[in-house]
């Protein structure tokens, strides 16, 4: 079998054919054949595109990460290869590990956070009233817009050390000794907002998202539900959470791939520190490969980063190529 | 080895293509006549803050008279200019001339980025100061120019001491402290900006006590952040800067800590005397207000220790300027234009004879005694990897901060640091 | 059916709360950066500017370069989006309306390019784009942020397309229309949406980057706002007051886009999300 239109592919292609009033007659299988390319040609400007743009780099980090790169090598031009040695000294080390478990650790926390509370976020929309609803949509909408580099600022601003507005609150709630806390001084307050940052930036998505996803359930569902005698947490589980269960797999891959990336948050908010201490696996790479001057190194680490990510997304992967495969 | 082949591919292409050539004179400009420059354009980088607009608008005049061809100053800050010089010098227009961290030149050096200026030192530099110099060289080539020198003071305002009722400026550190007590009880100003990474200041008071950073352990350096005159250093730092409310975690650049100076709500800061100039800027009101003295030690006769920090020129291997690179830098070490930059920013030029522009110079004479007390951080390749964020010292400090003990927190960074020190070039 | 008061209440109080937790950085931003510099830096929050200054945008915009800045970064942010979305429309085109050999691989291959780690391949990209002499350049910039939102604009304009009714595209086959008569007269209005709330994402991500321009543009002329933000933040570390007026213009476009778009984007993006 070649290739298939979803619709019997008498008409269309038919038509087409003529249009374009080519040489000699157009044939049957002359116009089966171009039918069967269309796809290729479609997705082709987007294959080249990532080839070209994606793989190419790719292609060039792996190759690096087998080199010794330093500063000396970078201005001469000069390819030192070195075999594994930067894959040995990484995985032999401690830090790489830790690092890891880190960000393992530190993705699962804030994807667990966003997509809880943004899926709560969503069915509350659905639950209120017209005016409150576009209120809090308004609200979400903000947040959702506002760049990162600018988020992070702002977050800066409002935990900071002098007159930042939290240790205000803090003090004045009773808690004198965060007067002139410094956010920035401990591993686990730098985690702290952090967290709050992606979690406050990530909500909106899923929510806005989650909340339009309900309103494709027909009401019918609910009426036959109820009708069945079943209760709110019933017609819940049995209507509305099937519906969004795809949704929710595909929203928690793409938070999954977000937050683990999430390399301007915490190199932007405290450089990785207190003394590398908040240091994710993408912040870990620049640090070593761009900071140190250690580009094949960084590079070794970048593979092993995507090699993990992979991991973590393999589960989803999966379902989406079975689902695929169900759909052929 | 591989450079010396390089070289030789490149003498023998040259020869290759005169001889090809023969008589043909359209070869592109490489002649230094009369106008031989005419129509180009030499990129220098300069760090923030270290040279004055006025030398450089001077200097650009200057150049542009005697070659034909045009200056732009490109000004970098110091966070992240590693990065950004490494990558530079890989690329097809590096920058022709560049500033350079005495402490940084070495690695760079030996990274093969930086042209060989031996005749420029054997044309200008008869006079330079030897112990200026060193930094410059490597493996005995000289691959930097010598351009200016500077220890740090303690600058200081003097309506927020006055209205604190202060008449003399400290001479010993017990009484340094009490001035800034003083400050803190009487006025609402901030005694001290005293950031916790200003690592530079830390260095000094290392020095002050004899001791050392690093060590020699075999034939590679280690941390030496253990010792007990290390331990003690950061023990008079965290004093002074418990006056401060400056944050414990950042560097005297970030931000300047001339801008929050020029607000006129601080008693004093530890920075070079061209910081003034920054504050200045910010703030024309504060320039009166501004007074120098030289860092207060431990007793009245010997004053604290210093950094030596300072700065050369380094022309770009890759250039494709360099003859006209070295006729810039034949006019910016001039007499003239050394000689200016000493005045308008009270540095130390780079050589003997030029010191005279320092007279009268209150940043520069506040600075001058201990220069003698000075030192620097150890002139190998391996210490601009330490630089690199995020630096194991600043680490340190900021952990002693936090309330670590001295010998913990060497501990702590001890990997780090040495991790560094080994790197492989 | 009658619900008790608190039944009632309770979703609107938490949505209030929820309102204030989401806005209050965003005004804090704006409400800091208009406000003078006594009040910024003032022992009590000064919650509602009683005064309001331009001061601090007069120093946020007084950089060296800060038009340019604005234009390098608009043109390749609309740039890159408008080819991202050209390029994927197509392709989503095929991957949702076609059966071919390979399709399932090719929607896998989209999910991982989405997973691709920019950030830390920025020494790569930067040394295949300076061994091509394309340093400051806005060309590599614009190719390579287009390439950043492609992936996701591909899967999310796929369940776009699958969204829109076949049945739809076939009667204007039926009524004389070419295939691609009736992609560009049916289908693409119905797309409105889709491709409304999928640019969103493409202009928040482009005009946020910036790791890489840092490495690739050295040159002023050739950088974008990001890093004037970022370097104005070291330099003016403190200066809260101009640091907001900096990150409040820099938000602002973002922002206005987002609240102009976000009504008909919000009403396709269930289409999208659930097929992706």
């Amino acid at each position: 079998m070649t290739v298939q239109t979803e619709r019997p592919p008498s008409g269309p292609a038919d038509v087409r054919r003529t249009d374009d009033g080519g040489s000699g007659g157009p044939t049957p299988r002359a116009a089966s054949r171009a039918g069967a390319l269309a796809p290729y040609l479609l997705l082709l400007p987007a294959c080249a595109a990532t080839v070209l743009l994606l793989g190419w780099p790719l292609l060039k980090d792996v190759l690096l990460s087998f080199q010794n790169l330093n500063m000396a090598q970078l201005i001469q031009h000069v390819t030192e290869w070195n075999g594994v040695d930067n894959y040995k000294e990484v995985l032999t080390g401690e830090d790489f590990w830790r690092v890891t478990l880190r960000s393992i650790l530190f993705t699962a926390v804030n994807v667990a956070l966003t997509m809880v509370l943004g899926a709560l976020t969503g069915l509350l929309l659905a639950r209120l009233g017209k005016r409150m609803r576009l209120t809090l949509l308004i609200g979400l909408v903000l947040a959702w817009a506002m760049p990162v580099v600018a988020a992070t600022t702002v977050y800066q601003w409002l935990f900071a050390q002098r007159f930042g507005v939290v240790n205000w609150v803090l003090d004045k709630l009773g808690w004198h000794s965060m007067a002139d806390y410094s956010w920035t001084s401990s591993q686990m307050s730098t985690f702290f907002v952090v967290t709050l940052l992606i979690v406050w930036m990530s909500i909106p998505f899923v929510a806005i998202n989650l909340y339009a996803a309900t309103t494709t359930i027909p009401g019918e569902l609910y009426e036959a539900a109820s009708l069945d005698g079943a209760g709110a947490w019933r017609s819940f589980t049995t209507v509305t959470l099937p519906v969004l269960r795809p949704f929710l797999y595909a929203t928690t891959f793409l938070e999954i791939i977000w937050i683990f990336k999430a390399f301007v948050q915490v190199f932007t908010f405290n450089g990785g520190g207190p003394d590398r201490l908040t240091e994710i696996l993408p912040v870990y790479a620049y640090i070593e490969g761009v900071g140190n001057q250690h580009y094949g190194m960084g590079a070794a680490i970048a593979v092993l980063t995507v090699l993990i990510m992979l991991g973590l997304t393999a589960y989803y992967l999966r379902i989406v190529l079975k689902q695929e495969e169900d759909e052929l | 080895m591989k450079r010396k082949l390089i070289a030789a591919i490149g003498v023998a292409g040259m020869l290759f293509s005169v001889a090809a050539c023969g008589g043909d004179d359209g070869d592109g400009g490489k002649k230094a006549g009369a106008d031989g420059y005419a129509g180009e354009t030499l990129t220098v980088w300069v760090m923030d803050g270290s040279s004055p607009d006025q030398w450089q608008k001077d200097l650009a005049a200057e150049f542009e008279k005697k070659t034909k061809a045009k200056v732009t100053f490109e000004v970098q800050q110091w966070n992240g200019i590693q990065q950004k010089l490494t990558t530079a010098l890989s690329e097809e227009n590096p920058p022709d001339v560049f500033e350079i961290g005495n402490t940084q030149t070495p690695a760079y050096a030996k990274t093969g980025g930086l042209a060989d200026l031996a005749d420029l030192k054997s044309e200008i530099g008869g006079e330079w100061t030897e112990s200026l110099n060193e930094s410059s060289v490597f493996e005995g080539k000289q691959y930097a120019v010598p351009w200016y020198f500077a220890n740090r003071v303690v600058l200081y305002n003097k309506k927020v001491w006055a209205d604190a009722g202060l008449k003399d400026t400290p001479k010993t550190r017990d009484e340094f402290y009490d001035a800034l007590k003083t400050i803190g009880d009487k006025t609402d100003a901030e005694p001290i900006y005293l950031p916790g990474q200003n690592w530079y200041h830390f260095v000094g008071l290392v020095i002050g006590e004899g001791g050392e950073l690093v060590k020699k352990d075999g034939d590679k350096y280690v941390s030496n952040l253990d010792d007990p005159k290390v331990a003690a250093a950061a023990e008079t730092y965290k004093k002074f800067q418990a006056l401060s409310k400056a944050p414990k975690d950042k560097d005297e650049a970030t931000p300047q800590q001339g801008e929050v100076f020029a607000k006129g709500r601080t008693g004093a800061f530890i920075g070079m005397g061209w910081e003034a100039g920054i504050a200045t800027k910010a703030n024309p009101k504060i320039e009166k207000e501004i007074g120098y003295f030289t860092i207060p030690g431990e007793t009245a006769d010997k004053p604290e220790g210093v950094f030596l920090g300072g700065s050369n020129l380094a022309v770009a291997a890759g250039s494709k300027k360099q003859e006209l690179a070295k006729e810039f830098l034949k006019i910016a070490l001039s007499d003239r234009f050394e000689g200016q930059l000493a005045k308008l920013n009270g540095v130390i030029p780079n050589k003997e004879s030029l010191q005279s522009n320092l007279e009268g110079n209150a940043p520069a004479e506040a600075a001058a005694p201990a220069a003698a007390v000075g030192g620097t951080t150890p002139l190998i390749p391996e210490w601009a990897a330490v630089e690199n964020a995020p630096n194991p010292i600043k680490t340190y400090l900021t952990a002693v901060l936090n309330g670590k003990s001295p010998a913990d927190a060497a501990k702590q960074v001890e990997g780090e640091f040495n991790k560094r020190l080994a790197q492989q070039q | 059916m009658n619900r008790s008061l608190f039944g009632r209440l309770w979703p609107n109080v938490t949505a209030a709360v929820l309102f204030v937790v989401f806005v209050f950085p965003v005004y804090w931003m704006f409400a800091t950066a208009f406000k003078p510099t006594g009040d910024i830096i003032s022992e009590t929050p000064v919650w509602f500017p009683t005064e309001v200054t331009f001061e601090h945008f007069g120093t946020a915009t007084d950089a060296d370069h800060f038009w340019t800045y604005v234009r390098n970064s608009l043109t390749v942010t609309v740039l890159a989006v408008v080819f991202s979305l050209i390029i994927a429309l197509a392709g989503s085109f095929a991957l949702a309306r076609m059966r071919f050999r390979g399709r399932r691989g090719f929607v896998i291959g989209f999910m991982l390019a989405q997973m691709a780690p920019w950030e830390v391949m920025v020494i790569a990209i930067y040394m295949i784009v300076r061994d091509a002499s394309m340093l400051n350049s806005l060309v590599p910039l614009t190719a390579f942020y287009m390439m950043m939102i492609l992936p996701f604009t591909v899967l999310t304009l796929r369940g776009f397309v699958a969204a829109v009714p076949k049945e739809l595209e076939e009667s204007a086959m039926v009524d004389g229309c070419t295939r691609a008569q009736a992609f560009r007269r049916v289908i693409l209005p119905l797309l409105a949406p889709g491709l409304m709330s999928t640019s969103m994402f493409g202009f928040i991500t482009a005009w946020n980057e910036f790791p890489l321009v840092l490495v690739l543009n050295k040159d002023a002329g050739a950088q974008t706002l990001p890093l004037w933000l970022s370097s104005f933040q070291t330099q003016f570390g403190n200066d809260w007051g101009a640091t907001m007026a900096a990150s409040s213009l820099f938000a602002v476009p973002i922002l206005i886009l987002f609240v102009f778009l976000q009504r008909r984007a919000v009403s396709g993006l269930t289409a999208g999300a659930v097929k992706g």
